[in-house]
């Protein structure tokens, strides 16, 4: 390969700066956007993790033995069997002096890292204090404020095993930090190093609970090694409900992460394949004058090299800031309320790394592959003129259509019969989107020529459509490009937006009640821990609440075998709250139908699970033998896989004396009510009692959730920057390209006598006609999306639906800012081409 | 109104006008040229020596790096581009030896383009001044097609009506036949000249051809960057 030659072709970049730094610039967006959506996508994930963790832990099942405990010999050897993600429990309740009882829990802080939110600072003062200091405990750090006690002060417990001193440790004190404010999570959780727990509850050698974090796949293969006298049982409904949300939200940001790819691969395709073909004449002047095809071929793919890796690697810096700068906003908020900063480590994960180095140099050989090998071949510089190349690509118009119609339909046929189950789902999703944007240039093509006609006497606005139409090889990559970045804004905002409703639904459930007085009892003995029903008038009393529910769960034999009923005494206003999405009837006339008449109601994995719809009838056993209940609504839970049953008490005990015990107490408290104080005076009462129980408020774990919730979300604002990027750089690619190429008739236009201000209009206009097109087009893409996500693929991977949310102003502001940012990209041609100098571009060609 | 009355009737004035291309020689020097109203003058001369650079100065395209140039009796000198731009497409009609007509646009729009760009006529009449000039060059019946479907005379044609309709007082015509066969060429010609006289413009025109400058008022030869009337170079004739 000769130096000259390699000089001939590069000395472009002198001669058009501008241009050539566009080339590399959209491999470098293209680059950055995979990269930082992934980095983002991460970031999000861990963050709603943690939220989610915050609430519910992330064990998948517990390992039960007997009420009285077992040996901690069997932790040793699962770990030893290689389970690594396990952590054993000791818990029990105890009293404060005052009477109060709490609840002890337990942990090996070394193996509890992955567990919860409350131990997992490994390595940090306190938990070390914990692990070498016996008789060290950390109390919750809203205990503090009212206790009268200080860091390292002594405090007597008492439990089952009799009276100990223990030494207090305080997070806030230890490590230097003012005390957070209000923050009363965890309510009566007390967590201390196992050794400590088994000495206060007298349980020496002996664990209550191993918490298990296990695949799908592993389930069985670990029950298989358990011990006789051990079982292995999943978590409570309400973890299971917070880890499928969880698992949710990360299956429709992976299809985050793959839209992202599939954007970039159009904006590098569109920028190199642009960069071979303005230069086609230089090309074909090199090979008249016997210069060799395959050398001349070199030299057009060693600059699509350099191209490729030097914007390869540049993208991958500017992605890793883009991220850090917009994910600091979550991790920010999640600092606040957690003390694991996890989620501000950024590093890009070796498979997207790896993906983006094969886009971002790969894409671009390959982009510059068929046009320099086609002008290496061509003979002479006209031979290959704009018009021929246009009149190629407007054929190939008619084969793309067919392409797309195909893929259309095979993405619609995989949809409809189920084939392949998720990953079939997927694959469908992206056969359909890119069916989709193959549909682009054809529809595009049709939309400009309609506008042409409809503007018939319009000559300048005209010129400006015709102009694009004529060059749609460039306009309509551009413009697929621009509507798969604003289809993706859209479509996330329609995923966010519903994620966000079903957690709201989820927890809004939970905040029927303001505070909850429930059982303490170790996880063994859960289920069956009951405290006194007559303890609901008192507890009203005291907390002079508005109304007190009751709620049991039982395991109940059925005619679908063995149910999970859920028996509860509501609050009046308790159907306000729940989400139902199907019902014979609404309001007091379905809360009637549920009292008076043998009717209940069950979750939607239930409906599906059993097959079951409203009027639908089941045998159910209840207090006095089995009865035939009328399935009355099917409402949302994400609870349980297997789905609930939902009974009113008066039902179950209808023609018994009523319950004795129950479950848990649930208290409205009358609006304005001092939640704290109310709580205080119902912990001194239930001092008093003979049976542990204790106080807890779901709405302050429940109303932050919501809150971090929000704000992790700020990767919608990361798509819109993209977004915003994407349809900079698509639309000055696309009408520098034409301004190039329709140099000599906007000079025409000019010795015609338009204005230079005109011709900017007319660029802008340009800019303005692709804009507006990929916008209305990345409407129904992005909401199709949208409801595939949320609607088929969701439903396809967990049995439960979301309510799907149209976020219109999302949408709306999603659409401006493509608009804007296509405005202001034509701005920048716009003002070239109304200073471009008109004698040499209307220069005769000899 | 004293600056006009002393070039009055003066279409074109070029005084003195020199030019050079940035980074290359000069290309004119000390050129004047005086075109009245309704006057047909032809300009001769070697390839590559300034005569397409006479006509872009003269309608405005480029200002002139030294001299006057008044078009209309106004200087171009003290314009900015806009202005030079509307006293360009209120005065002049322009015919290029490659026809330049917009390939997106029917050959009755392309016509009307300079109506759109120059007068505030309605749509209406627009189509109408622009159909009789289409007709008037013989081509009444090719107002729907596109360049492309278009003859080089037809569209030498469409351009001829182009630069006539808003009815300029000069057509700078830059090797008009250039382009075509000489039979073709001659056709053309005489269509030019024929409407020029007709709206009584006035006419610079560039040409190789002896011939067809012969049958205009005054030829000018371009020789090293000046301007000589083509009688005084060689008396003997
Ligand atoms: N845009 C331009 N940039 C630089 N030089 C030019 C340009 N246009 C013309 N020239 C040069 O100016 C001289 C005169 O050109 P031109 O006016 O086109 O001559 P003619 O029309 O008489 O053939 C030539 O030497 C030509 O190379
Ligand atoms: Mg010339």
């Amino acid at each position: 390969m000769s130096l000259l030659l390699v000089k001939a072709w590069l000395r472009d970049w002198r001669r058009r700066p501008l241009q050539r730094l566009l080339t590399l610039v959209g491999v470098v967006i293209a680059v950055a956007v995979v990269l930082a959506v992934d980095l983002a996508n991460q970031s999000a994930q861990r963050a709603f993790d943690r939220s989610m963790d915050e609430v519910a832990g992330t064990a998948t099942h517990q390992v039960l033995g007997p009420a009285r405990g077992f040996d901690e010999v069997h932790y040793r050897d699962l770990r030893l069997a290689g389970w690594r993600d396990s952590a054993p429990i000791v818990e029990g309740p105890a009293r404060l002096p005052d009477g109060r009882t709490i609840y002890v829990l337990g942990v090996d802080p070394l193996a509890e890292g992955p567990f919860r939110g409350a131990a997992s600072d490994i390595g940090d003062a306190p938990v070390q204090r914990l692990v070498t200091e016996p008789g060290t405990i950390l109390p919750p750090s809203g205990w503090w404020a009212g206790s009268g006690m200080a860091h390292e002060d002594r405090l007597a417990l008492e439990t089952a095993a009799g009276r100990f001193e223990v030494t207090l440790l305080d997070r806030a004190a230890e490590r230097d930090e003012p005390a957070a404010e209000s923050d009363d999570e965890g309510g009566s959780l007390w967590v201390t190093d196992i050794a400590t727990a088994q000495t206060l509850l007298g349980r020496p050698g002996r664990l209550d609970r191993i918490d298990v974090r296990l695949d799908e796949a592993d389930i069985d293969a670990f029950a298989e090694r358990l011990p006789d006298g051990l079982e292995l049982v999943p978590v409570a409904a309400r973890d299971q409900a917070s880890r499928e949300l969880a698992q949710a939200f990360r299956i429709n940001l992976t299809a985050m992460s793959l839209l992202a790819l599939l954007i970039a691969a159009f904006l590098i395709y569109n920028t190199q394949t642009f960069a071979v073909l303005r230069r086609r004449e230089v090309l074909a002047s090199l090979r008249l004058v016997g210069a060799g095809r395959r050398a001349l071929f070199g030299v057009v793919m060693l600059e699509a090299l350099l191209v490729g890796v030097i914007g390869t690697l540049l993208g991958v810096l500017v992605g890793m800031g883009l991220a850090q700068v917009l994910v600091g906003q979550v991790a920010q908020t999640v600092t606040d309320h957690f003390f694991v900063v996890a989620v501000t480590e950024v590093t890009p994960r070796p498979l997207a790394l790896l993906a983006v180095i094969a886009l971002g140099v790969g894409l671009s050989l390959l982009a510059a592959l068929a046009p320099a090998w086609e002008a290496a071949r061509a003979a002479s510089p006209g031979s290959l003129g704009r018009g021929r190349l246009e009149r190629r690509a407007r054929r190939g118009l008619r084969g793309l259509a067919v392409a797309a119609v195909v893929l259309l339909a095979a993405g619609g046929v995989i949809l409809l019969l189920g084939i392949g189950g998720l990953v079939g789902s997927f694959v469908a999703l992206f056969l359909l989107i890119t069916g989709f944007v193959l549909l682009i240039p054809l529809v595009l093509a049709g939309v400009l020529s309609g506008l042409a006609r409809l503007g018939r006497g319009q000559t300048l606005p005209r010129i400006g459509v015709r102009s694009l139409e004529r060059s749609l090889s460039r306009s309509a990559p551009a413009t697929s490009a621009l509507t798969l970045a604003l289809a993706a804004a859209i479509s996330v905002s329609v995923m966010v937006g519903s994620f966000r409703d079903s957690v709201e639904q989820w927890l809004g459930q939970a905040l029927t009640s303001d505070v909850y007085v429930v059982p303490v009892a170790p996880a063994a003995a859960r289920n069956g821990a009951r405290l006194p029903a007559d303890w609901g008038e008192p507890l009203a009393r005291i907390a002079e609440a508005e109304s007190v529910s009751t709620g049991s769960s039982q395991d109940t034999p059925s005619d679908a075998g063995m149910i999970d009923l859920f028996v509860v005494e509501p609050h009046p206003v308790w159907l306000d709250y729940l989400p139902l999405l199907r019902a014979e009837t609404t309001g007091a006339a379905l809360d009637q139908r549920l009292r008076e008449r043998d009717a209940v109601l069950v979750t939607e994995p239930f409906a599906a699970h059993h097959d079951v719809g409203v009027g639908d009838r089941l045998e159910i056993r209840v207090d006095d033998g089995r009865r035939m209940f009328e399935v009355a609504g099917v409402y949302r839970d994400y609870g349980s896989p297997q789905g609930t049953v939902l009974m009113l008490g008066e039902r179950f005990y209808a023609g018994t004396a009523g319950a004795e015990e129950v479950g848990s107490f649930g208290l409205r408290l009358p609006d304005g009510a001092d939640a704290a104080v109310v709580i205080e005076r119902l912990e001194a009462w239930l001092a008093e009692r003979e049976t542990a129980a204790m106080v807890t408020r779901p709405g302050d774990i429940e109303q932050e959730s919501m809150a971090i919730f929000d704000r992790t979300f700020a990767i919608t604002h990361l798509l819109r920057v993209i977004t915003l990027l994407v349809a900079f750089i698509a639309i000055l690619g696309a009408l520098m390209a034409l301004q190039m190429e329709r140099a000599r008739e906007f000079a025409t236009l000019r010795s015609l006598g338009l204005l230079p201000g005109g011709v900017r209009g007319l660029v802008v206009f340009q800019g303005a006609v692709l804009g507006g097109f990929a916008a209305l087009a990345a409407i129904p893409l992005g909401l199709g999306m949208g409801w595939l996500l949320i609607e088929v693929i969701n439903r396809e991977a967990f049995g439960w639906g979301m309510d799907l949310r149209w976020p219109v102003r999302e949408i709306g502001e999603t659409v401006a800012l493509g608009m804007g940012a296509a405005l202001l990209a034509a701005l920048i041609p716009a003002w070239r081409m109304a200073r471009m100098r008109l004698v040499p571009a209307l220069r005769e060609v000899p | 109104m004293d600056e006009q009355g002393s070039v009055a009737g003066m279409v074109l004035s070029m005084t003195d006008v020199g030019f050079a291309y940035p980074g290359e020689g000069e290309v004119l020097h000390g050129v004047d040229l005086e075109l009245g109203a309704g006057e047909c003058v032809a300009i001769v001369g070697e390839s590559g020596s300034g005569k397409s650079t006479l006509l872009h100065l003269a309608a405005g395209l480029e200002p002139a790096d030294a001299g006057t140039v008044r078009l209309a009796g106004q200087a171009l000198a003290g314009l900015d581009e806009a202005a030079r731009t509307r006293l360009r497409r209120a005065q002049v009609g322009i015919v290029f030896q490659s026809f330049h007509l917009i390939p997106t646009l029917t050959a009755l729009e392309n016509v009307m383009l300079p109506l759109e760009l120059a007068t505030d006529l309605d749509a209406a009449l627009r189509r109408e001044r622009a159909a009789a000039q289409l007709a008037a060059v013989g081509l009444g019946d090719k107002a729907g097609r596109e360049p492309e479907q278009l003859s080089g005379g037809e569209q030498q044609r469409v351009a001829i009506a182009r630069a006539l309709v808003h009815r300029p007082t000069l057509i700078l015509a830059d090797e008009p036949t250039g382009n075509l066969d000489s039979r073709t060429g001659e056709e053309v010609f005489a269509l030019l000249l024929e409407q020029v006289r007709a709206t009584g413009c006035a006419l610079l025109l560039v040409t190789h051809s002896d011939d067809l400058a012969g049958r205009l008022d005054r030829v000018l030869r371009m020789q090293d960057g000046h301007l000589q009337d083509r009688a005084a170079e060689t008396p003997a004739t």
